[in-house]
């Protein structure tokens, strides 16, 4: 409650009136079409997001940068990619991701930290309240590579046994590099499990986190 | 901001490229050129990342992490090595890029690998704008130039032995060491040894290695199965006595004879003494027998005019009843009479050109329908098409009206071979179908957007298309532009969708067929039909180029997440109608009757029924599939 508070009167506190420019963005965005989350791997853009934050710490830290890097029909494309310090300009920082993510269905590692992060930022800054498609790899990877590492695990070790490297570790778009990259595997092996769509992908982290609270 | 992201991810890409050769000797701008345009995709492990089917590569691949296989495919080997492994910072295709050629090597993922990839454009600029690059593409090359002009040397000899046919001696056909067991041998280990050999045929030999005795796979069910036979007890109380046995220096010819005569699948081949040299099967001869074929094709290629050539048609067809009654399947025997169709479609068009003057003139012959996706049977009609580029500063009229009466003169001499002409004049000699590359992206085009019925059959003909002569890169690019016009347009192929459904397989809920009004079942249009259309309109969803109806549901599956087994099922369902459709033509030809599709489910044996039946199920599961699909 005390942290709900706190946020709420910061927010307030903190809350200029929005640019004309960003408000256009936002407007922009809003009238975007939904995905369609029943279309093919194949016929979907996701985006993979990624934050940078001063700590782990949900209640006390902040979000420092953010990262969007498109899975175009199973192709990461560097020219499909967003990064962003928020620094003192937060708001363009943010509307900047909410254009190139636009409403396509958002890979996470880890949703617990960096949707929270990041919705909690979209909501001090802009006043929003996205309704998004979160597809947290988290859960999907031990789900469709229970033969590499079987439970939930670090994004080091699903890096290691990909053995898939990037150009600096922690860095928003440096580790949204190595998401993109284990979200194309994991396609191919959703595939291959008849998760064919975003909401197939959903379903199946939904019964995944059902299993792993029974076990 | 975007920007920024780019160029991060473009300096990981240069980063892990200067690595590599060639990449490292490349000029900055090249090298900066690849990085910017490279993007990643993953290939699991035991996918195809290129085949030969997918014909000219539309990409060039660098693999990032993981094991690429390239395997030797098709009948000659090209280079000296039969496969080759591919690791991190090397690239493929080469050759088949630069030629703009389908590729002979298959490249497979033999671990969970990630490639680069740039288009074959980006490839080609590359080619020109560094030095570098096109300097290791050509040494690429002429190594391989260099190997198969090495390998066609033995393939020349291994040819003119081939040629020896079916008097080729019976040593020489001999593949393995034989399989021989003594006669007081358990059954059972026998049997375990036939096993983990993969033999249909043992061997019962005496101390002196003469054969007394064959146990066959076909004897397991009769004589073990259900005589309920004691595996303990000895082969010799099993075996066929006597087995069939020829000398080594007899004939393939005289092999044939004995197993037509006595009605035996396998010979066992002695020497002098009586000793056994080895097992001949009946697939061993069969395959020599494909050389007959090439003898026909000799005879079209060598054909000085239409006469002739009708002679050779009439070949093609005896031998496709020939292998009909021999029991060969759909899928080969539709390539054989595609093969041997194209030739002599080619050669019709080569007699031609002698009497017309296309000189510079840059054109390909198209087939649609069924000749366009190599699905033929024996009564099919012509379905043909020109399209040509108009050079610069040149009126297109007086080239179109040369080019329409050479494709006259082609269609009358196809007619003499026995192609009936188009009674939808569906052929070149039309104006209408006589277009440059723009006019008939120009016509697709027009379909695309309004898809009104008449669009809609049209499409699921000229879509198959095709160059069977002439510059096949114009089907290339018109082939990658309607993939690319059609990708984007989900609309259409809804409409598509909705089309296909239009026809639902005849399976009756009491009854197993439903059947028209004279008893009997249309295998085109309630039939293969049904199949094809599907897989056409998978192929465009997906961007295959194939316009074959097997390879499209092949490829296709691999991105719509349909297992391998799954696809093998549809594809033998559709493989199974069409089989039935050569044998029903087969029959009234023989009798002389109308060669049409029909068949009569009754008068099938229940084997075939089921089958038919299942096939249909398979049609109704495709069916299902794009209903779901286009929520129709």
């Amino acid at each position: 409650m005390n942290n709900w508070l706190s946020r709420l009167l910061t927010s307030s506190a903190s809350s200029e009136p929005l640019s004309e420019q960003a408000r256009r963005t936002l407007a922009q965005w809003a009238a975007l079409p939904d995905a369609d989350l029943g279309r093919a791997h194949f016929e979907t853009r996701y985006v993979v997001i990624n934050t940078e934050a001063s700590g782990l710490d949900l209640d006390k830290d902040r979000v420092l940068a953010v990262s969007a890097v498109g899975v175009d029909g199973g192709i990461v494309a560097p020219q499909d990619s967003y990064y962003a310090v928020l620094g003192e300009q937060p708001v363009s920082a943010l509307t900047g991701l909410l254009q190139a993510a636009g409403k396509a269905p958002l890979v996470v590692f880890n949703s617990a930290f960096n949707r929270t992060m990041l919705e909690r930022a979209l909501e001090e800054h802009l006043g929003l309240n996205a309704d998004w498609l979160w597809i947290d790899l988290y859960f999907i990877l031990p789900a469709l590579f229970p033969e590499r590492i079987e439970r939930p695990a670090r994004l080091a070790d699903w890096m290691s046994s990909f053995g898939i490297e990037t150009f600096q570790r922690h860095h928003a778009l440096g580790d949204g590099w190595a998401i993109a990259q284990l979200f194309l595997a994991a396609q191919a092996r959703a595939l291959a499990q008849s998760a064919l769509s975003p909401r197939g992908l959903a379903e199946l982290e939904r019964s995944y986190r059902q299993y792993r609270r029974k076990v | 901001m975007t920007a920024i992201a780019a160029d991060l991810l473009v300096g990981a890409s240069t980063d892990f490229l200067r690595n590599f050769s060639p990449f490292n000797r490349m000029e900055p701008e090249a090298l900066a050129f690849v990085a910017e345009r490279a993007v990643l995709a993953f290939h699991p492990r035991g996918s195809d990342i290129l085949t030969t089917e997918m014909g000219v590569p539309r990409h060039f691949y660098i693999v990032q992490r993981g094991k690429v296989q390239a395997r030797q495919t098709g009948a000659t080997a090209v280079t000296e090595y039969a496969s080759l492994s591919l690791g991190p910072g090397e690239c493929f295709p080469i050759g088949a890029i630069s030629a703009q050629r389908p590729s002979t090597n298959a490249y497979v993922a033999v671990e969970d690998s990630f490639c680069f990839q740039i288009t074959d454009e980006e490839f080609l600029q590359l080619m020109q704008m560094s030095p570098v690059f096109h300097l290791f593409c050509t040494q690429y090359i002429a190594s391989l130039l260099n190997q198969s002009r090495q390998q066609l040397q033995t393939t020349f000899s291994q040819r003119a032995a081939e040629q020896q046919t079916m008097t080729t001696p019976l040593g020489q056909l001999i593949k393995r060491e034989p399989v021989c067991v003594g006669p007081y041998t358990p059954t059972r280990a026998a049997l375990e040894q036939m096993n983990a050999e993969h033999i249909g045929c043992m061997v019962v030999v005496d101390d002196e290695k003469h054969p007394v005795g064959v146990l066959t796979q076909s004897d397991l069910l009769p004589r073990v199965i259900l005589a309920g036979f004691d595996l303990e007890r000895p082969i010799g109380e099993l075996m066929t006595a006597n087995p069939h046995q020829l000398a080594a220096t007899a004939s393939a010819y005289d092999a044939a004879l004995e197993m037509a005569t006595h009605g035996v699948r396998h010979l066992l081949v002695v020497d002098a003494e009586g000793r056994i040299k080895g097992v001949v099967s009946e697939r061993d001869l069969f395959s020599l027998q494909r050389i007959s074929l090439r003898q026909i094709r000799a005879g079209i290629e060598n054909a000085a005019d239409v006469g002739a050539l009708k002679r050779a048609s009439k070949d093609i067809r005896q031998l496709a009843l020939n292998l009909i009654a021999q029991g060969i399947g759909a899928e080969q025997l539709t390539q054989f009479i595609s093969a041997l169709n194209d030739a002599l479609t080619r050669r019709v068009i080569q007699l031609a050109l002698e009497r017309h003057d296309l000189v510079g003139i840059d054109f390909g012959w198209m087939s649609f329908g069924s000749e366009g996706r190599h699905e033929q049977t024996l009564s099919t009609d012509q379905d043909n098409g020109i399209i040509w580029r108009c050079p610069e500063m040149e009126a297109a009229e007086p080239i179109r009206q040369r080019l329409i009466a050479f494709a006259r003169d082609v269609n009358a001499g196809l007619a003499g071979c026995g192609f009936p002409l188009c009674k939808g004049n569906i052929m070149a000699g039309n104006p209408e179908l006589c277009l440059t590359l723009d006019e008939w992206r120009s016509r697709f085009g027009s379909w695309i957007r309004e898809p009104v019925p008449e669009a809609l059959l049209n499409a699921s003909i000229f879509f198959d298309f095709r160059v069977l002569y002439g510059n096949e890169r114009l089907g290339d690019q018109l082939r990658a532009w309607l993939n690319k016009i059609v990708k984007g347009n989900s609309a259409f192929l809804r409409m598509m969708a909705g089309n296909a459904l239009q026809v639902a397989p005849p399976l009756g809920r009491l009854r197993d067929f439903v059947v028209e009004d004279d008893g009997t079942i249309d295998l085109k249009k309630s039939g293969a039909r049904l199949f094809v259309d599907v897989a056409r309109i998978l192929a465009l969803r997906t961007g295959v180029d194939s316009s074959s109806t097997a390879q499209r549901l092949r490829q296709a599956s691999v991105k719509m997440g349909v297992t391998a087994d799954e696809v093998a099922a549809i594809i033998d369902g559709f493989h199974f109608v069409q089989l039935l459709r050569l044998r029903a033509q087969h029959l009234e030809s023989e009798h002389d009757g109308q060669t049409d599709n029909r068949v009569d489910p009754d008068s099938l044996n229940e084997l075939d029924r089921r089958i038919l039946k299942e096939s249909f199920r398979q049609a109704r599961k495709l069916q299902l599939r794009l209903k779901l699909d286009y929520q129709l």
